[in-house]
């Protein structure tokens, strides 16, 4: 048995010391976890769709914002499993994306067993007024850009550009549409013509989404769906909207329908470090090879977006 | 005759008394917890939302990545709190709990050795196999002769106190 007898000094420095060192581990938790744990009380959920609606995380869109819809739908899933939220706030700050990601994100609002709210802030148009429509009430400022229900696949074609340099396009397929849509040649009336049948075929089933999210009438929607956009306060007499103002008004609306004080919590993709030092060498890795790629099998151009 | 010049009072070292290691060990959960592990109150109340029952909070967390979060904190609490023990007990032989109580910590062969102080706190780790030390220890302090934990056997660790025979 020691006989050192006890010191409180020693006592308490080693106290403060793992003190300390827990201050310090919590930090790191927190960082590499990229957990922020101030935030995750609350009862009303806000995810931010913000920039263009994307399919995939890694998109091509390096300094641009993005709203991936895996990411938005699993914040929306857990929203929805979290008995604390009972109701959902989308702030919506988007010109839409893709026609796909936009209605992946819409029937995961439609989903959601709570009240949902969209927020349209400076813009919400095209496949993010789809997701807005999707929610149980749509507020949006007087001067916000709204609405823009339509297709669109432009693209830029280069076969004039080619000729000036003395380049060929070598067409060798199998199949007589494979190359349709590729910018290296002139599109054929006839893929015109495919092409223009199915951006009428997805607008018509946008528009048909929108309105039955609006309760609208088809002659309604097709007075609106014509890829026009339009200021909040117009899109609120077409019935594209249900009230105008900002978050107030949006939280006013919750607390009126669940008789609740609201207390909302920014439901967020928060990247820890690890996750971010690894998203810069992957993207840097994956740009790389895409050049490469692209360099040898150089694809089509064409993107069908909202 | 002469007498025997013999001291007054007479000391031995025994085994502590089981209600003293229990009050020595309650007292030093409040102290980490109150200092050492007042840091990560605040994350775990954060990262566990009002009103759950555990079978919510069970249901929320499983599969996600706060599981894991989870994990690495209370594997970080469970290192501090092994931290405190050793460098208390491998310095003096006593924790505060153990001071406040007389209690000390002795080796059943002459000096303690590091590996012996960081096996005898092993079920602080909240991995199987330790946790099935948190039944047995107890189990073993209650029903051993010695009041020795399974896990102060193992370490060849025994917590005294001093007896004084008047």
């Amino acid at each position: 048995m020691e006989k050192s007898g006890f010191r409180w000094g020693y006592a308490i420095f080693v106290l403060f010391f793992l003190a300390l060192i827990g201050f310090i581990a919590v930090g790191f938790i927190s960082l590499f976890a990229g957990v922020d744990v101030e935030d995750l009380n609350g009862n009303v959920a806000m995810i931010p769709i913000e920039g263009i609606i994307v399919g995939t995380d890694d998109s091509d869109l390096l300094f641009e914002s993005a709203a991936a819809s895996p990411d938005i739908i699993e914040l929306i899933e857990k929203a929805d499993e979290n008995p604390n939220i009972k109701a959902i706030i989308f702030e919506i700050n988007s010109p839409g994306g893709s026609a796909v990601a936009s209605e992946e994100i819409a029937n995961a609002v439609k989903k959601v067993n709570k009240t949902t709210v969209a927020w349209i802030r400076e813009a919400g148009a095209s496949g993010a007024y789809w997701i807005a429509s999707s929610a149980d009430h749509v507020v949006a400022n007087r001067v916000s850009i709204t609405g823009s229900i339509g297709v669109i696949a432009s693209y830029l074609e280069f076969p004039g550009f080619l000729d000036r340099y003395n380049l060929t396009y070598r067409r060798l397929v199998s199949g007589k549409y494979k190359d349709i849509g590729s910018p290296l040649k002139e599109m054929t009336p006839e893929e015109e013509e495919i092409f223009q049948k199915n951006l009428d075929l997805i607008r018509d089933y946008f528009a048909g989404e929108v309105a039955k999210n609006r309760n609208m009438s088809k002659k309604d929607i097709d007075k609106v769906a014509n890829g026009l956009f339009y200021l909040g306060v117009q899109a609120k007499e077409l019935g594209l909207v249900d009230e105008l103002g900002g978050k107030d008004e949006a939280i006013a609306y919750i607390e009126n329908k669940e008789k609740i004080k609201a207390e909302v919590v920014e439901y967020k993709t928060d990247k820890g470090l690890l996750e971010l030092l690894g998203d810069v060498s992957s993207r840097q890795s994956f740009f790389v090879g895409k050049g490469i790629g692209s360099s040898l099998f150089g694809s089509s151009a064409l993107k069908i977006s909202t | 005759m002469k007498r025997l010049d013999l001291p007054k009072e007479r000391q031995f070292i025994g085994p502590a008394l089981v209600w003293k290691r229990i009050a020595a060990f309650l007292i030093d959960m409040m102290i980490l917890n109150l200092i050492v592990l007042f840091p990560f109150r605040k994350l775990f109340q954060s990262m566990l939302p009002k009103e759950y029952s555990f079978s919510e909070a069970y249901n929320s967390f499983a599969g996600t990545m706060s599981a894991s979060y989870i994990s690495w904190i209370s594997f970080a609490m469970s290192v501090l709190a092994i931290l405190y023990f050793f460098m208390l007990e491998r310095k003096m032989s006593q924790t505060i709990g153990k001071r406040l109580m007389r209690l000390y910590v002795a080796g059943d062969k002459g000096k303690l050795k590091a590996w012996q102080l960081l096996a005898r706190n092993i079920a602080f780790i909240p991995i199987f196999p330790f946790i099935l030390l948190w039944v047995l220890d107890p189990l073993f302090m209650v029903f051993s002769k010695t009041n020795q934990r399974l896990s102060e056997i193992l370490s060849k660790t025994r917590v005294v106190e001093k007896y004084s025979l008047d």
